[in-house]
């Protein structure tokens, strides 16, 4: 963070902060969405690049991190969202990984950013995406009778199977489990 | 011989710590009183703890994805359960980033109230706040007064709202209905000056106690650096000396016209963060006070768009937006995608509690003592659901 930030907020267009990323990164494509809120397009392997450029342009927080799961594109958006106290500016930066869960796949920034550790996980347990390098990514958060490569919110994922799954206590008594429905 | 119970822990994959002659393992919640629903497991050396693990997995509902599959105003009713003390705060963020995607400019009469709600919503979780650390302090008395005068809010709430708890009360192009009268504003100024009378007394009872002091200073140190990289907002942020507040940065509502500063300290311990909110809770106290002075604008209480008569056919256009809101426990945003249809495709609440209730916890417990860990838990405002969405 900069050291003026307690004398008051320090106030760049936000094309300009856009201009001064770009020059820099001329891999990324970048627009201004509105007052205070920016958004960035890069490809998935410049991401630790990316993110470590934003850390040197005053982006000192990490917000979360969102996948967006598009089946028919046959691929997850990434939305890394990043926050600036000093600019007091938000800004969006989205990738594109293969939805297939052998090729979905991400470098962790954790190093980058400590918090992201936390959405990392998150992202792993929900979806499936893979960041190499975090080592908290075994351990799950969700339901512990969860099945090995079943991922809740991804749109393909079986709801009312899942329920069905869910209350094995139930199996145990019902004799007739196959047929039994929720 | 080992624990059934730590065998089956271990087979539902949560990693436990190897137990040497030394050290004993403790699980330390959910349904122990003082970690509200959280769980930590911790790795004792007598009373010390050597090493925790923040353990959030108890309240998943899996809101996001339930999100999915409800029309876009039936989600408030759900997303509002994520925070307890301050259920208006996922309304607004939500309500808010559909506005944007809709296009919608909010009436300035539902600009005055959703303003006005949010900073009951604060008061009310600080004297929420207030209570739980009395508790944890020992200090009963003070968490019952705090107790009976957050009632008086949930009394206003529940005539303005019909809801005393959960309110259900700001939709997306505004509000659900009007402010029912004079009558209200006047019970809402009178609330707000009597609360404001007996601040005095939780500073004698509470803040200016030399119990509290013992207790809570030097306790669960972070500085400005550590907190910043692990992404700690709200109070937690301020109290370790960074100004930052989203109703300054980034101003929503009628935050621009009020007059209220952000109180600041540069300890960043337990107490400081206790501090902080008791400085915020009379700061918010003032903004009540002007914004009642002001008094409600004239005018539409939500946007005249015939799209609002028929809510669960409305259609949101596709795009994606993100909104965040100044809460107590810090800075709560949603981010909300729609492909165009009358159902979201993707919602995403971020909590501020998933930044300082996990990695930032597990660290500020190491080497504290056994008695201290509700303390920093409670100083650090967590709210276990809004982690486990």
């Amino acid at each position: 963070m900069a050291d003026g930030q307690e004398e008051g907020v320090k106030t760049m267009r936000e094309e300009t902060i856009i201009q001064k990323i770009l020059e820099k990164a001329p891999y990324a494509e970048g627009k201004v969405r509105r007052e205070r809120r920016i958004e960035f397009k890069i490809p998935a392997e410049r991401i630790r690049d990316f993110l470590m450029l934003l850390k040197e342009k005053d982006f000192e927080s990490m917000m979360q991190i969102t996948v967006v799961d598009w089946p028919n594109d046959g691929e997850y958006e990434l939305v890394y969202q990043m926050w600036s106290y000093t600019h007091a500016v938000h800004a969006f930066v989205k990738t594109r990984i293969p939805r297939d869960l052998d090729k979905a796949r991400m470098p962790t920034v954790r190093d980058i950013y400590p918090v992201a550790e936390t959405y990392e996980r998150d992202a792993h347990d929900f979806f499936g995406v893979y960041f190499e390098g975090n080592d908290k990514m075994e351990m799950p958060w969700i339901l512990d009778d969860t099945e090995q490569g079943l991922f809740p919110y991804r749109k393909d994922f079986d709801w009312i199977g899942y329920v069905k799954k869910k209350y094995k206590i139930l199996d145990r008594f019902d004799e007739d489990k196959d047929n039994y429905v929720i | 011989m080992e624990n059934e119970l730590i065998r089956e822990a271990r087979e539902n994959g949560m990693e436990l710590l190897p137990i040497d002659k030394d050290t004993y393992e403790l699980f330390f919640g959910p349904q122990h009183m003082a970690t509200e629903n959280f769980s930590l497991i911790l790795k004792m050396d007598g009373h010390r703890v050597v090493k925790a693990i923040a353990n959030p997995g108890f309240l998943h509902r899996g809101f996001e994805k339930l999100a999915e599959f409800r029309p876009w105003h039936t989600n408030i009713a759900m997303l509002l359960r994520i925070c307890v003390p301050e259920p208006d705060v996922p309304e607004n963020i939500y309500s808010m980033a559909v506005d944007e995607l809709m296009g919608w400019e909010v009436p300035e009469r539902a600009q005055w109230i959703r303003t006005t709600v949010l900073e009951m919503a604060r008061v009310s979780s600080y004297l929420f706040w207030t209570m739980g650390l009395s508790f944890k302090l020992g200090v009963y008395t003070a968490g019952q007064w705090a107790a009976a005068y957050r009632e008086r809010l949930m009394a206003l709430f529940e005539q303005l709202t019909g809801g005393r708890v959960y309110h259900i009360y700001t939709i997306p192009g505004g509000v659900r209905r009007d402010i029912p009268g004079d009558k209200w504003l006047r019970q809402l100024k009178d609330t707000v000056e009597y609360i404001k009378s007996k601040l005095k007394d939780f500073d004698h009872l509470v803040f200016e106690n030399y119990v509290t002091y013992r207790r809570l200073e030097g306790i669960g140190v972070m500085d400005k650096k550590f907190a910043l990289a692990e992404g700690v907002t709200g109070p937690n942020l301020r109290a370790t000396g960074v100004a930052a507040d989203v109703r300054k940065l980034d101003p929503y509502l009628l935050y621009p016209e009020l007059d209220f500063e952000v109180p600041v300290l540069k300890e960043g311990d337990a107490l400081a963060r206790a501090l902080v909110r008791r400085f915020e809770l009379e700061q918010d106290l003032y903004i009540l006070e002007q914004l009642l002075e002001m008094g409600p604008p004239s005018g539409d209480y939500k946007v005249n768009d015939p799209r609002l008569k028929a809510l669960p056919r409305l259609k949101v256009p596709a795009g994606d937006a993100y909104a965040h809101v100044e809460a107590t426990v810090g800075d709560f945003g949603a981010y909300v995608v729609s492909d165009g249809k009358n159902k979201p495709y993707r919602v995403q609440i971020r909590g501020p509690s998933i930044a300082h209730g996990i990695r930032v916890l597990e660290q500020l417990v190491e080497g504290a003592r056994i008695a201290d860990v509700p303390v920093i838990l409670m100083s650090l405002g967590n709210c276990p659901p809004d982690i486990d969405r």
